[in-house]
């Protein structure tokens, strides 16, 4: 016997840890055990973070490192599979963040012959760093900075070739905006500031070119499974992505009372219908796209009155739309577009620009300019988030440390939790989702947590949280920990009536184990601690896992005639619960047996 | 205020109609269905059925409580103690009513049961233990709100014979609700003008007359591919007497990737739910990822 270690199928079994001040290399083998309890993505990255990270570091020193996970699914016929994680500390909560984008990248990246490529260090002028099957080089990105991330990566891909894929930042990045995003393809890692991190590295773009084949242990069945994912994705449970895309949730949240708009003062847009994808779709041109090994394509590319092209997702329209109280569609496509050329998360812009309107409302803030329903104000405070000038330098700071300097009372009303802002679910109406929010570790998240599922069936009523809504909100926690790791679309997730197993089933025939779905749910549980355990290590604390005061003292009154109120101790209860049901002690912590389990299977 | 339950008596020998009350076919469903999923939609705590022991009732929504009543022949009032009684750990006040009342409408329920909260004219008045609605010049014990602690002081009652809801009455704080209060109610005004919530159906030709009346005017809506890919979009009144007939008229099926917000409040996927006059249905796709 040799030494050489073969890895499991689908995987490398190894990391590349590049430090960007002077591009030296290290390797970092990744066992198999260490691939088997955290499979890839978003739950390879936690263990990476864990590993190589400095505890208590800042996010933006040169120490902090910068993930880029792939999966075991990368590379293979699966649908929906060509995704990566970004990985790191976040500038905007100080925990973990984990973020996701998808298409040519993640396949290039993972046929370097690597699965996590890490950055470290900080280069001392704007650099790209290349990373190939050969190597890795640190190339001048002068050219490049200043460019919006679309622009650089086409720049890059002039300049080096076209076989190149890159990841890049904007402005925002460079200028270390807390919630600035990296893209690729137009499609961005967008949540907890990785845009900054990479920024403050001097790094424009992680480029990647690869052609190095992963070997697959059952290729046949692979293939056989692909094809059959292939035609379900084809069904009803994906026509809303593939037909009107995100967006169409737009009208129905208006109607059941649960679309944010005006900061979270209320829970319907009178003016929803002009933003809406029903609306759009009729009167102006639509292109539809698809990232690489998609079959679904959800992507609804819309033009706006000046020409421009705008990719349109539900996340984007009601944060730039009803929460700033702003109809006009052609200024919020155009405050879309910005956020993509800036590189700006857009939740998190539009929550602090929400929240800074409020404040100029309530005579809090200095920007007598900055309100609500002013599409063109909304345009300005993007261009001086991007450039941290004007009040922008406040707002790149996100709602919560905003409303630290602010003070008064404003921090009631910052929509956040623990500093990420809000995505669109109005958490009163929705409550099983509001404990997803308040518990989930990257803070305020609608992909981590998909407990919206729970509250948009029947069975439990949505305004009124129980043990019950915690248990659905935990299986959706736990369905999340693994697609974001193995990585799979949750577009697809409706496809899958036994997902566990199901899941199990493709990871066993990509790499050759015997996975069965109880070892499944085991590995999503032991993703959920660890990023609970890293977050503990960094400094969170127990009042972290809560909502903003206005949910917990503003009811909404609802059409119906009811009332959604989510009183704290109805919170409080219901995070008691999920506690017990994660096997945390009372105050959310990991036990110390769950954490020498937890490090007993690496 | 804590969220009241609903207790509907289902025990009687429908002596007078002849076949059983509780299984009559309402509009695809069945009566006793039909009136449990109306105070289900009006009320908050959980929806309780007081049988007789062994009465075999129709298949009922899932999570409606079974209560068996183990003395026979002693009336409603054994019936509404044994109700009560079951409730009280989970509400401090119930919604009673009998099986047979096929135009019950939530917003009745919900005007009695308001008849529990103090009167914003008279805030020192003597808190009820009875909110007794009094329509078309009738008490209607068997459409009113009682207290969940009443059970023994009606089992009380019936020990000394005293088997009718007037001798409850003479014992405790009723607070009577009359046609005119009740329609002050803006949305019991406009959900049911005439107080048909109080309209019983005890003989044959009654109960063919009730089912031969219209279903309930409703408004409709489809958002998102249910009114791009051929359904249409926009609000459309029809006639539905529940959500099946409802996503049925639209040319839609509830199969777990459509379900239906009713009045923008809860989400609803069973067909059998039971549509009320004023309705306002809002199909959309369960899936709200994004």
């Amino acid at each position: 016997m040799s030494g050489v270690v073969t890895p499991p199928g689908g995987y490398f079994g190894q990391a590349l840890v590049v430090d960007v001040t002077d591009g030296s290399t290290t390797t970092v083998p990744l066992p198999d055990d260490v691939l088997r309890s955290y499979l890839g993505g978003a739950g390879l990255g936690v263990w990476l973070m864990n590993e190589l990270g400095p505890a208590g570091v800042d996010p933006l020193a040169p120490e902090a490192p910068l993930a880029f996970t792939f999966s075991p699914l990368v590379g293979t016929p699966l649908t929906t599979s060509a995704k990566f994680a970004v990985v790191a500390k976040s500038p905007l909560t100080g925990l973990l963040t984990d973020a996701l984008a998808s298409s040519h990248f993640a396949i290039a990246g993972k046929f370097t012959g690597h699965d996590a490529i890490v950055l470290t260090g900080r280069a001392a002028a704007p650099t790209t760093l290349l990373v190939d099957e050969e190597g890795v080089e640190l190339v001048d990105a002068t050219e490049e900075w200043g460019l919006s991330a679309s622009d650089a990566e086409e720049s890059i891909r002039e300049r080096h070739g076209r076989r190149w894929r890159a990841a890049s930042i904007g402005p925002a990045g460079e200028n270390l905006v807390r919630y600035a995003t990296i893209s690729h393809d137009g499609r961005h890692a967008g949540r907890g500031g990785l845009g900054a991190v990479m920024g403050s590295k001097h790094i424009k773009a992680l480029a990647v070119k690869g052609g190095k084949r992963v070997s697959i242990a059952d290729q046949e069945a692979v293939l056989a499974a692909a094809k059959d994912l292939r035609g379900r994705s084809f069904g009803p449970a994906t026509e809303k992505y593939r037909e009107l895309g995100t967006l169409s949730n737009l009208l129905a949240f208006n109607a059941i009372n649960t679309l944010p708009t005006r900061n979270f003062q209320a829970s319907t847009f009178a003016d929803a219908p002009m933003l809406s994808a029903e609306d759009l779709a009729e009167s102006r041109s639509v292109t539809k796209n698809s990232c690489a090994s998609c079959t679904i394509g959800c992507e609804h590319i819309y033009a706006s009155k000046g020409g421009k092209k705008v990719r349109v997702e539900y996340e984007n329209v009601f944060a730039l739309g009803p929460m700033c109280e702003v109809s006009d569609p052609d200024q919020v496509l155009d405050a879309s577009a910005k956020c993509d050329a800036l590189g700006l998360d857009t939740i998190s812009a539009g929550g602090t620009i929400a929240w800074a309107m409020e404040c100029v409302d309530r005579g809090l803030l200095d920007a007598p300019w900055l309100r609500f329903g002013d599409g063109e104000a909304l345009l300005r405070v993007l261009d001086e988030i991007g450039s941290r000038t004007g009040v922008g330098a406040l707002l790149a700071e996100g709602s919560r440390r905003a409303a630290q300097q602010v003070g008064q009372g404003s921090g009631d009303f910052a929509p956040h939790v623990k500093g990420m802002e809000m995505p669109g679910y109005e958490p009163r109406t929705m409550q099983s989702m509001a404990l997803g929010l308040a518990v989930n570790a990257r803070g305020a998240d609608h992909n981590r947590s998909g407990a919206y599922e729970a509250d948009l069936r029947e069975g439990l009523d949505r305004v009124r949280g129980t043990d019950e809504h915690v248990r659905a909100a935990i299986e959706t926690e736990d369905r999340a920990a693994i697609m974001d790791s193995l990585i799979l679309c949750k577009f697809l997730r409706g496809v899958f009536t036994e997902p566990f197993a199901e899941w199990a089933d493709l990871l066993s025939k990509v790499t050759g184990w015997d996975v069965d779905e109880t070892e499944l749910r085991e590995t999503a549980r032991r993703i959920v601690q660890a990023k609970r355990a890293f977050n503990l290590r960094e400094g969170w604390t127990p009042a972290d896992d809560w909502l903003p005061e206005r949910f917990l003292d503003s009811p909404l009154e609802l059409a119906s005639g009811r009332t959604a109120t989510l009183p704290a101790e109805r919170l409080r209860a219901m995070i008691d619960t999920y506690y017990v049901e994660r096997g945390l002690d009372a105050d959310g912590r990991p036990l110390v047996h769950t954490i020498a389990e937890r490090e007993s299977k690496v | 205020m804590s969220v009241s339950a609903g207790i509907v008596l289902a025990g009687g020998r429908s002596s007078r109609m002849g076949t059983a009350k509780a299984a009559l076919e309402w509009h695809g469903s069945t009566l006793l269905r039909h009136v449990t999923g109306v105070v289900g939609r009006a009320v908050e705590g959980p929806v309780l059925v007081v049988r007789a022991a062994g009465q075999e009732l129709p298949e009922l929504e899932p999570g409606v409580v079974m209560c068996d009543d183990r003395e026979e022949g002693l009336g409603p009032m054994q019936g509404l103690a044994v109700g009560l009684a079951a409730a009280a750990e989970h509400s401090e006040t119930a919604f009673v009513c009998s099986t047979d009342l096929p135009f019950l409408h939530a917003a009745f329920v919900r005007a009695v049961l308001r008849g529990f909260e103090p009167d914003a004219e008279t805030p020192d008045a003597e808190r009820p233990d009875v909110v007794l609605p009094f329509v078309h010049g009738y008490r209607q014990p068997m459409a009113a709100g009682y207290r969940t602690d009443l059970a023994p002081r009606i089992l009380k009652l019936i020990e000394a014979d005293r088997l009718r809801p007037a001798h409850l009455f003479e014992e405790c704080a009723v607070r009577q609700l009359d046609d005119a209060h009740l329609l002050s109610d803006a949305r019991l005004a406009v959900a049911d003008p005439d107080l048909d919530s109080v309209v019983n159906v005890n003989l044959p030709d009654e109960y063919r007359e009730a089912r031969a009346r219209i279903a309930p005017e409703v408004v409709v809506e489809r958002f998102g591919v249910l009114a791009t890919s051929g359904g249409g979009r926009g609000r459309q009144t029809i006639q539905a007497a529940n959500l099946a007939s409802a996503a049925e008229q639209m040319g839609l099926k509830l199969d777990g990737h459509v379900v239906a917000a009713l009045n923008g409040d809860q989400i609803r996927g069973d067909g059998r739910v039971p549509l009320m006059r004023g309705d306002t249905v809002s199909f959309i796709s369960a899936d709200a990822g994004g």
